[in-house]
């Protein structure tokens, strides 16, 4: 199986081409330049979307817990003024706590 | 990171709101009006929810006792003033106690069932935990 003498003159382009592309010195900096957009963080509208179940949640609890917070709180309010009130309207008929009218 | 900052931010936001709303939703405001005034009287008509009638009906038996309760009032300053033996003292203090208790129980007698046992588990313990050394000096606004 040797060689032929006289190649085919196609084998012997192929065999003599070699390609040689011209340096483009702005190559690295168009590739990272086309990365950029895909590295930046995602739009917050976007992030929701891709984490909706956690926010979803968090957002939840946190409605939750203020709104029985409030609840409980304004609970305490009333409940404290009110003690304080029957205590001032039974004094107010207490004959034994009165030295001053 | 300055998602998740933002998400938090906004949970928050809707906690602060919720409590507000709430809060708000909760609130009695005659009911603090009639504690921030200290008017009894008030507080005693939104406390156990008074209709009017309910209302004059209770008013008058309290302007009522007020000049019953000026006498104990009177006599136990006189015997204070004077000295009076403990026991006569301590007399007075029976009769007043037993005369507010009955008042009491006249008014809870006026509002509706639940309320008038409400109102009497609310102001009979006061009148029995009085605690005479630490009684104030100046009457409240009635």
């Amino acid at each position: 199986m040797n060689a032929p003498d006289n190649p085919d003159p196609l084998s012997r382009a192929l065999a003599d081409w070699r390609v040689q592309p011209p340096r483009n010195p702005q190559f690295r900096a168009s590739v990272q330049a086309r990365l950029a957009p895909e590295r930046r963080a995602p739009s917050w509208s976007g992030y929701v979307r891709a984490h909706s179940a956690w926010v979803a949640t968090a957002l939840a609890v946190a409605v939750l817990a203020g709104g029985w917070t409030g609840r409980a709180r304004a609970r305490a309010t009333l409940a404290a003024e009110s003690v304080a009130m029957a205590g001032h309207y039974v004094r107010g008929l207490d004959a034994r706590v009165m030295r001053a009218q | 990171m300055k998602n998740l900052l933002v998400t938090l931010s906004v949970a928050v936001a809707a906690c602060a709101l919720a409590f507000a709303l709430c809060y708000r939703m909760s609130d009695e405001p005659a009911l603090r009006r009639a504690a921030r005034e200290g008017d009894a009287l008030a507080w005693l008509r939104m406390e156990f929810r008074l209709s009017d009638a309910q209302f004059a009906a209770i008013k008058k038996l309290h302007d009522d006792y007020g000049v019953v309760c000026g006498e104990h009032c009177t006599a136990i300053m006189a015997a204070r003033n004077r000295q009076a033996p403990a026991a006569e003292l301590r007399a007075l203090e029976v009769a007043c106690v037993d005369a507010m208790t009955a008042h009491f129980r006249q008014v809870a007698a006026l509002m509706a069932p639940g309320e008038g046992e409400r109102y009497l588990a609310t102001v009979l313990p006061l009148v029995q935990d009085h605690d005479h050394s630490a009684a104030p000096t100046v009457r409240g606004k009635l």
